[in-house]
């Protein structure tokens, strides 16, 4: 057997990796950063409406990647954590994080980028187009915030990009247009062939060498979906809205479930009562149609789903704190620490806390890969977190509507779901089997 | 003894209408409280505001909230669910199609579901340790976590689309009615595999696991110990006295999935487009059809105290030492 990689050991070849391949885009982010901080101390006019979402979203990235390693080396518990052997579950989780925390490093692309679609679209994985660019039209006397537009545009991209032109082939002609007749010019035309429609453009407008344009090639790991968009680019970045519809749910279904198992189990019957009711009403009909009534009745965005499914998932919780703090009050130890006179804070953090934060916790993983389970689900009926934001389940609805076409619309985002919430369930078990150990055949 | 069960169990029936009740009523509450009229489908710019107004009438909308609270209170205690707004006709002969579809559709993956995962536990019992119970652990895992709608279009993309097998959608062909009876039944059944699958697999995979694990739990208790050094067969050990224990806390887990499947199995019915509770409500929710959203309601959480009940009726009949739990 091969001695097994330690978890610090995989982190550091995925950073190295990630600095080596984007070490250039790094540089000019912090360029770019630089001359924003620049501009703004400066107090051009409207400087501070360049900030948009997908700009602070790479400086956050930006700045990440700077901090990890000092993270990752000065937190004790982190440090101990990452000194542990790494296994597949373990690594799927870290590919994932890493995508959430890195997506604008991981892939230099727009989610939404979408450009001539009658060449990009469906195209299968490991597919390449080929693409010309137009030439940037430097005006000389450009103020310093157009150059900065500029600049920021080549670095973080948009949805649309009008110098780009994706094409099957191409092919250069000296032919004489009627201009160049009335002109008595000759400039040399590029004919281009787009799905079988051929465009002229001149020569001279596009990016060239030695008189005839570069041809670059845009590669498509994971092929392309119905509007030419890169799936690749839309699952690393899909696994932004999983994890944050994940998190955000999860958070509030520990501090709903919590908080409600403590009021019962202190105020006595009445309260008690009132709220074990109220979970039986809920827990007595599939959660399923209460959250599509919902969502389907007042609009679903991302906070919505958030809310929605962390309202739906903290009854398991209460039952299952509301019993182990019933089981607790019977234990000795409670009793004396009781009877010593500590107050209701002492005794929940130094008595209650350490006994159910086990169970807590391997609920919480079981509940974090549901909501991820119920976002795509949801995602797939059309009531997700919008369009405006690539999300699996979203991706897999668009597939199946061109399923005679393109498998790999809903193979590889399904395959990733699957493969995530596997990890994220083998990970529970563990964590499960540590603190329950049973003997088995 | 008996009449103790029958009171316990007419007790939690009421509470349990009850609980329904209060659910209608928050339902109720919630749909009325949401943005977007049921009326505006049938209204047109052109139409006249009186007779705009007619049509709130006819649905009821015009009082106030309170009043129609009254009305709602009335129809559910007479049994009449209203009339649906969409399809203009009483809410119970609209559900009832798909009503049937659905108990039938149910009953039978939950059926499959239970034999399959029954013979696939025994199957990797008998053989414990080797690479077919290490393998079928595996993939009940896998199945376990993979979502409905993954697996509904990876098999329709394998078994339709490239080896064009089965039909991807629906539950008749086109032709349906020109069949001969034998045929139209397997018509039926050629259209139902899919969906079937689909809605099964993960039942099975839950089933399996909870089974195996349980199984492997009491295997090493003394008591099947003693019986093994009391001569008894591996198999009459595991027929009579590992299976009954393991499923005692199946039964509950099985109840609790049974009456979500009598619900509506949502997203089989969306993949394949087979008409069936799911669907009837998510597009009454959509069309803001309220007393048909009410009346489906009712329906899944009728089911789902049905099938609890049901549950724990099997339990007591397994183990009687029960009863007294439920009696308190």
């Amino acid at each position: 057997m091969n001695p097994k990689i330690k978890i610090w050991q995989f982190l550091l070849l995925l950073y190295a990796t990630l600095i080596v391949f984007r070490l250039e885009y790094l540089v000019s982010l912090a360029e770019l950063y630089f001359e924003f901080v620049r501009l703004l101390i400066k107090q051009e006019p409207n400087i501070s409406r360049q900030m948009d979402f997908r700009f602070i979203d790479a400086l956050i990235s930006f700045v990440f990647i700077i901090l990890l390693p000092i993270v990752l080396i000065s937190v004790k518990k982190i440090r101990r954590l990452i000194l542990n052997p790494l296994n597949l579950s373990e690594t799927v989780i870290i590919l994932l994080v890493v995508c959430f925390m890195f997506a604008p490093i991981i892939t230099r692309q727009n989610p939404n980028f979408q450009k001539n679609i009658s060449v990009t679209k469906l195209l299968p994985p490991l597919s390449s187009v080929k693409y010309i660019e137009l030439k940037n039209p430097v005006s000389m006397n450009e103020t310093e915030i157009e150059k900065f537009v500029r600049q920021k545009n080549s670095i973080i991209p948009e949805s649309f990009n009008d110098a780009v032109i994706f094409i099957d082939s191409l092919k250069v002609s000296l032919s004489k247009s009627p201009e160049s007749i009335v002109k008595n010019t000759n400039p040399p035309l590029v004919k281009y062939y787009q799905n079988g429609i051929v465009k002229n453009i001149p020569l001279e407008k596009l990016i060239e060498k030695n008189g005839y344009p570069t041809i670059k090639e845009k590669y498509f790991l994971f092929g392309s979906d119905e509007f030419g968009r890169d799936i690749f680019t839309r699952i690393v970045y899909g696994s932004r809205i999983s994890l944050l519809v994940g998190f955000g749910s999860v958070l509030l279904s520990l501090i709903i479930g919590i908080g409600f198992s403590f009021i019962a189990a202190q105020k006595g019957n009445f309260a008690d009562l009132i709220i074990s009711r109220f979970t039986d009403l809920f827990l007595s009909f599939p959660a399923i149609f209460l959250v599509v009534l919902i969502l389907a009745l007042f609009g679903s965005n991302l906070i919505s789903v958030i809310i929605v499914l962390g309202l739906s998932g903290w009854m398991s919780l209460f039952k299952l704190v509301k019993t182990e703090i019933a089981s607790i009050k019977k234990k000795e130890y409670f009793i004396s620490a009781e009877l010593i006179g500590l107050k209701n804070k002492n005794l929940l953090i130094r008595e209650i806390l350490p006994v159910i934060i086990a169970p807590v916790i391997v609920n919480l993983i079981f509940q974090f890969s549901n909501v991820i389970l119920a976002e795509s689900a949801l995602s797939y009926l059309g009531l997700g977190t919008g369009t405006s934001y690539p999300s699996w389940g979203a991706m897999i609805e668009a597939g199946q509507e061109y399923i005679t076409k393109s498998w790999w619309m809903i193979f590889i985002p399904g395959f990733i779901l699957i493969v995530t919430l596997l990890s994220i369930n083998s990970i529970g078990r563990k964590i499960n089997r540590f603190y329950n150990p049973k003997i088995t055949v | 003894m008996n009449k103790e069960i029958l009171i316990s169990v007419s007790k939690r029936i009421i509470t349990s209408f009850v609980v329904i009740f209060l659910l209608a009523s928050f339902i109720f509450v919630l749909i009325r409280l949401a943005p977007g009229s049921p009326t505006q489908k049938f209204i047109s710019p052109q139409l006249s505001p009186e007779l705009a107004n007619n049509v709130a009438k006819s649905f009821n909308l015009d009082k106030p909230i309170f009043t129609q609270y009254i009305y709602f209170v009335k129809n559910i205690f007479t049994g009449d669910l209203g009339i649906s707004y969409n399809y203009r006709m009483p809410v119970l002969s609209v559900v009832k199609d798909y009503f049937l579809f659905t108990l039938f559709f149910a009953s039978l993956s939950f059926l499959i579901q239970m034999i399959v995962s029954y013979f696939l536990v025994k199957i990797s019992f008998y053989k414990s340790g080797g690479i077919i119970d290490k393998s079928l652990s595996k993939i009940s895992l896998i199945l376990f976590v993979t979502p409905s709608f993954v697996l509904g279009l990876m098999l329709v993309y394998i078994f339709s689309v490239q080896l064009d097998w089965l039909p991807t959608s629906g539950i008749k062909s086109i032709y349906h009615e020109d069949f001969s009876l034998a045929n139209q039944i397997w018509d039926y059944a050629v259209h139902l595999i899919l969906p079937l699958i689909t809605l099964s697999a993960a039942g099975i995979a839950v089933f399996y696991l909870y089974l195996r694990d349980s199984i492997a739990e009491i295997y090493n208790q003394s008591f099947i110990i003693n019986l093994r050094a009391n001569g008894y067969t591996e198999k009459n050990i595991f027929n009579k006295h590992i299976i009954p224990n393991a499923i005692r806390p199946l039964v509950s887990i099985a109840g609790i999935e049974f009456g979500i499947l009598l619900g509506g199995a949502l997203i089989t019915e969306v993949i394949f487009s087979l008409p069936g509770m799911g669907r009837l409500t998510v597009d009454a929710i959509f069309n803001r059809d309220f007393p048909l959203v009410i009346g489906c309601s009712l329906i899944a959480g009728l089911m789902m105290v049905l099938t609890n009940l049901l549950a724990d009726l099997i339990k007591i009949k397994i183990d009687k030492r029960l009863v007294k739990d439920l009696l308190q």
